[in-house]
C-alpha cells in the first residue's frame, strides 16, 4: 500500500498547508509561470519548465539585513515562520547543491537557518527510487494521480492530511519526460571544465565576441537557482543610533564585482567578466565540488535580453576542444 | 554636542517634482530636519539664510546667466554640493533639444524679435564641481534617503553598480527587450525600483548610465528590432548631455529638434 | 553554530599617524586577549582580518603587529574607500568590529634555517612588519635576513620608529622614489637593489607584498639570482568580502585569495587569466 493524491486535491493541499506554513509555489501569471505565496484555492503549475526567479529566493533573499545594531548593542534577529516549496526537479537538485555550497565550513548561517525551518516539495513525471533530497515527492504515475514519497519527518508530517489516501501504487502511465540536449551536456562536468578552461586560451574569439554582446544586466545571475554571489552594505539611520549590515545578491558580470578600494579592477573588460561567470560555474564550481554548477534549467539563455544562447555556446565549445584532441592524438 | 550640519536647497528650472520627492519623506523629512538644520529652502520655509552652508542640494538645469552665476556662487558656499534629479544631474527634459535647435523654436514661436533669457540646457556638472548626483525624474524617495543617510553619516555616496535588470526581475516585469520593445535599463544604474517598467513604459535612463556599462553592446541589441532613429530618440531623453551620448550620435548630423 | 560572518567588538586603544595617509590603529578585545593559533601565534603573519565599523562596512588588513602580542593587534589603515575613510575618523576609545584572521599567511615552516628575504612596496609594509617581529622573536632559526622596502618619498616609508630596533637583527635596505634633500637611503624600485642580497639562492624563501607588476619583475630578476618561483611567496589583493570563501569577490582562477591565499607562491599565481 502507498499514499496517493489526487491531481486535483494538490491545490487544497497547498491551501491546507497555509495554515501552519507560509507556502511558495510556482503559480501562472500572464504568460509566465512565477513562484508565489499561496493563498487558498490557488492553482499550481506542477509541471513548470522555469520561471523568471528561482527558488534560491527564499533561502538566499535578493535584499537581506544580516545584523541590525542599535546603539552599539547587536539586536537578537526575529525568527523565520516554517516555509514550505513546491518546485520541480531540477530546482530541487540546485537547492540541493546550495545546501553543498552553503554547508561548507565556514557554514552560512543564514542561508541555514532558513533551510532549516523549509520544506521542500517536489513535483515530477519520472519514477521517483532513493532519496532525492525533497523532503516530500509527488510523482505523477498518471493524469489524475499522484505518488506520494516521504523522505524526511517533515515530509511524514505532511503525508498525515486526510487528502492522501492509502492506495496501492497505481500503474505507471504519466509520460516519463526525456532528457534535453543541455542534460546530456551536464552529464560530464569534467569535460565542460576541460573544454571551458581550454577555449580561453584557444577560442579567444569566441569570448571576444561575447564581450561585445553581453549587456552586463547581470540577468542570467540573479535568474539562475545556483549563482549566489553577493555584496555586503552597511546602512546607518539618519540620527546615526542604528546601523544595519545587508548582503544584497551581486553578478560577476558587473563591472565593480572584482574592483578593489583605490580603484583597480582585476577584471577590467567585459569578456574577462564574463567568461569568469562560464569558469566559475563550469571549471571552478568542478573542481571545487566536483560537479558544474548548472542544472540545464535554461532560464540564463531564456531570460538574456542580448539573447545569448549558453547552451549552444557550451556546446560548441566542447565540440572545439573534442575536435583539438582528437587530432593531436 | 556637534553642529548640526546646514543643508539648504535650491532650484533652477524644473517642475519641482525632485522637492516634492523630498516632501514625501514626511516622518523621514522630520528626522532629517531634527538632525541637521534646513536653513534655506523656498519651496518649503520661509527661513532662507545666506551660506556658508555644508550640504547643498540643488534641483533643476541652470539656464540662464543668473542660474548659472547662482550656481557657481553656491560652489563656493558649500562643503558638499548635490545634484537633485535628472535635469541637475543630466541636463533632463530642457537638455533634449540643442542650443541651436532651440534658438532655431524659438524663433519659429516667439518671432525674430524675441530675446530669449534661456542660454543652454546642460548639467550642473558642466559649470561645477558637483560631488554626488542623486540622479531619476523624478529621484526615488529611498535613494534620497540612502544618500542623504550616508551624506550624514560622512560617508561618501556612490551611484548603484548594478542596472536596472536588479530591480526589475526582482519586480516580476516582462523583459522588454525580450519582446522586442527598447529599454535602457540594462546600461541605466539601479535603485528607481524598475518603476516604468512596472507601468509600462520603457526604461529612458534618467538614473544615468552605471559605471562602465556596455553602452554599445546594448545598442547591437536594440538594432535587431529597432531603427537607428528610433534608438537615437530614446538616448536624448535623458542622456543627450553624456559623453556617451555624443560618442554614439554627435558624429552624424543633427536630426531631432529641429523645427 | 557560530556565525561566520558577526564579528566581534574591539576597542581602539592607540592611534598613530605613520604617514600623511597611513594610520596605526592599535585595537583590543572588551575583555579578553585575543585567542592563539596551534603555533601560539594570535595569527599568521600574512593572514589577513576583516576590520570594521557597524553601519560603514569592514574591509582586509594584514596585521601589523607581533604575531605573539594576543593583548592588541595592529593595523596599518590607508585612507582609500568608505571604511577606511571612517577609519581615519575614529578617535581612541571608539568601537570597531572585527573577524579573522583568514586565510594561510607565510609559509613560516618552510622558512625555518633559511635565508629571508622581504621585499614590500608602499603600504604593503604592514604583513610583512609582523613576519619580521616573528622572524626577530626566532632570529636563530633563520639564516640572514633582509628587508628591502621601497616608497614614494622618505615621508611614505611606515613604521619608521621600528628600524632601528629591527636593524640589530636584520638588514634593512630602505628605497624610495622621490628621496628628500636629507635622504640616505637608496633611490628608485625595490627590485634595483636586489643584487645587494647575499644570500645562498638554494635555501633561500622570498616573501613579498605589493602590486603585481611589483612582483613581476622581482620574480623575473630573483630567477636570474638562481631563486625559482616556488621559493617566491607574494600576497594577493583582492576584494575580500565575506572571508569565508563565499561571496565570489576575491576568486582568482581556481582559488579563493580569503581562504586559499593570500600568500600563494609565484608559480602558483604567474599567468593564472584572472
Amino acid at each position: 500500500m502507498a499514499k496517493i493524491i489526487p491531481e486535483k486535491e494538490i491545490p487544497s493541499l497547498a491551501s491546507e498547508l497555509t495554515k501552519t506554513h507560509t507556502v511558495y509555489a510556482p503559480v501562472i501569471k500572464g504568460d509566465e509561470t512565477v513562484f508565489s505565496e499561496i493563498n487558498d484555492s490557488a492553482e499550481i503549475a506542477l509541471n513548470y519548465s522555469q520561471t523568471p526567479l528561482p527558488p534560491k529566493m527564499y533561502f538566499l533573499p535578493a535584499n537581506e539585513e544580516l545584523f541590525k545594531v542599535v546603539d552599539d548593542e547587536l539586536q537578537k534577529a526575529g525568527g523565520i515562520k516554517p516555509f514550505i516549496v513546491f518546485l520541480n526537479l531540477k530546482d530541487l537538485k540546485a537547492v540541493n547543491y546550495l545546501d553543498k555550497i552553503m554547508q561548507k565550513e565556514p557554514a552560512d548561517t543564514f542561508y541555514l537557518q532558513r533551510r532549516s525551518v523549509s520544506t521542500l516539495v517536489a513535483t515530477t513525471e519520472s519514477a521517483v527510487g532513493s532519496h532525492n533530497g525533497s523532503d516530500l515527492t509527488l510523482e505523477k504515475r498518471n493524469n489524475s494521480t499522484y505518488l506520494a514519497h516521504s523522505f524526511t519527518e517533515k515530509g511524514n508530517k505532511i503525508l498525515k492530511s486526510s487528502l492522501f489516501k492509502e492506495a496501492p501504487i497505481p500503474e505507471k502511465s504519466a509520460q516519463e519526460p526525456l532528457p534535453n540536449h543541455f542534460d546530456e551536456l551536464l552529464l560530464d562536468s569534467g569535460l565542460l571544465a576541460q573544454a571551458v578552461e581550454w577555449s580561453r586560451e584557444n577560442s579567444p574569439s569566441t569570448w571576444e565576441a561575447l564581450g561585445k554582446i553581453c549587456l552586463s544586466c547581470g540577468i542570467c545571475t540573479y535568474v539562475c537557482p545556483l549563482c549566489f554571489c553577493t555584496s555586503t552594505e552597511d546602512k546607518t539611520s539618519i540620527d546615526g543610533s542604528e546601523c544595519t549590515r545587508c548582503r544584497k545578491w551581486d553578478a560577476c558580470t558587473l563591472p565593480r564585482f572584482a574592483q578593489v578600494a583605490g580603484g583597480h579592477n582585476f577584471r577590467p573588460t567585459q569578456k574577462d567578466r564574463y567568461y569568469n561567470w562560464f569558469y566559475h560555474k563550469f571549471v571552478r564550481a568542478y573542481k571545487e565540488f566536483g560537479q558544474a554548477q548548472c542544472v540545464a534549467c535554461g532560464r540564463c539563455q531564456k531570460y538574456c535580453p542580448a539573447g545569448i544562447d549558453i547552451e549552444k555556446i557550451l556546446t560548441r565549445l566542447v565540440e572545439d576542444y573534442k575536435k583539438a584532441h582528437t587530432k593531436k592524438t | 554636542m556637534k553642529n548640526k550640519p546646514k543643508i539648504a536647497i535650491f532650484d533652477f528650472t524644473d517642475c519641482e517634482g525632485c522637492e516634492v520627492a523630498l516632501v514625501s519623506l514626511r516622518e523621514k523629512l522630520v528626522e532629517i530636519a531634527t538632525e541637521t538644520e534646513i536653513v534655506n529652502w523656498r519651496l518649503a520655509q520661509k527661513k532662507a539664510d545666506d551660506g556658508p552652508y555644508d550640504i547643498v542640494l540643488i534641483e533643476g538645469t541652470p539656464i540662464t546667466q543668473t542660474e548659472i552665476d547662482t550656481l557657481k556662487f553656491l560652489r563656493g558656499q558649500t562643503k558638499i554640493l548635490v545634484g537633485l534629479g535628472s535635469c541637475a544631474t543630466l541636463a533632463g527634459i530642457p537638455g533634449i533639444i540643442d542650443k541651436e535647435a532651440r534658438s532655431g523654436w524659438y524663433e519659429k514661436i516667439y518671432g525674430k524679435d524675441y530675446k530669449p533669457r534661456g542660454i543652454d540646457a546642460l548639467p550642473l556638472s558642466a559649470y561645477v564641481l558637483v560631488d554626488y548626483s542623486i540622479h531619476g525624474c523624478p529621484v526615488d524617495k529611498s535613494e534620497l534617503l540612502r544618500v542623504i543617510q550616508e551624506l550624514l553619516a560622512g560617508k561618501t555616496p556612490k551611484n548603484p553598480g548594478y542596472s536596472v535588470c536588479f530591480e526589475c526581475k526582482l519586480a516580476g516585469n516582462p523583459c522588454r527587450l525580450l519582446d522586442k520593445k527598447p529599454c535602457l535599463g540594462p546600461i541605466t544604474a539601479g535603485g528607481c525600483g524598475a518603476i516604468c517598467i512596472k507601468g509600462g513604459s520603457p526604461c529612458y535612463g534618467c538614473f544615468g548610465i552605471r559605471q562602465d556599462a556596455q553602452v554599445d553592446n546594448l545598442v547591437m541589441t536594440l538594432r535587431k528590432f529597432s531603427d537607428p532613429a528610433k534608438i537615437e530618440n530614446y538616448f536624448s531623453m535623458f542622456l543627450k548631455k553624456t559623453p556617451e551620448y555624443k560618442k554614439l550620435f554627435d558624429n552624424k548630423k543633427e536630426r531631432n529638434g529641429k523645427p | 553554530m557560530e556565525n561566520a560572518l558577526l564579528p566581534k567588538k574591539a576597542k581602539l586603544v592607540k592611534i598613530e599617524d605613520l604617514s600623511p595617509d597611513v594610520k596605526l590603529l592599535r585595537v583590543k578585545l572588551s575583555n579578553s586577549s585575543f585567542p592563539t593559533n596551534d603555533s601560539g601565534l594570535t595569527f599568521n603573519p600574512g593572514q589577513f582580518m576583516l576590520l570594521g565599523v557597524w553601519g560603514y562596512g569592514e574591509s582586509p588588513f594584514g596585521p601589523s603587529s607581533s604575531p605573539y602580542e594576543a593583548g592588541f593587534i595592529d593595523f596599518g589603515v590607508r585612507n582609500v574607500g568608505v571604511v577606511t575613510k571612517h577609519l581615519h575618523e575614529l578617535e581612541v576609545g571608539d568601537t570597531v568590529t572585527l573577524r579573522g584572521p583568514y586565510g594561510n599567511g607565510y609559509p613560516l615552516n618552510s622558512m625555518q634555517g633559511k635565508d629571508i628575504v622581504m621585499v614590500t612596496g608602499g603600504c604593503g609594509i604592514p604583513p610583512i612588519a609582523s613576519l619580521i617581529e616573528y622572524l626577530i622573536k626566532n632570529r636563530k632559526s633563520f639564516g640572514k635576513i633582509y628587508l628591502i622596502y621601497g616608497a614614494a618619498a622618505p615621508d611614505n616609508l611606515l613604521f619608521r620608529n621600528s628600524y632601528l630596533r629591527w636593524q640589530k637583527a636584520i638588514e634593512i635596505i630602505l628605497t624610495v622614489d622621490k628621496p628628500s634633500p636629507d635622504w640616505k637611503g637608496c633611490t628608485g624600485f625595490v627590485n634595483a637593489h636586489l643584487g645587494k642580497v647575499k644570500v645562498d639562492p638554494d635555501n633561500t624563501l622570498v616573501a613579498a607584498c605589493g602590486p603585481g607588476p611589483m612582483t613581476a619583475a622581482l620574480a623575473k630578476t630573483l630567477g636570474g639570482m638562481g631563486i625559482s618561483k616556488r621559493q617566491f611567496f607574494v600576497s594577493e589583493e583582492r576584494r575580500m568580502s565575506c572571508g569565508i570563501g563565499r561571496c565570489q569577490h576575491c576568486t582568482c582562477g581556481d582559488t579563493y585569495v580569503c581562504l586559499d591565499g593570500p600568500v600563494f607562491s609565484y608559480d602558483q599565481v604567474e599567468g593564472v587569466w584572472d
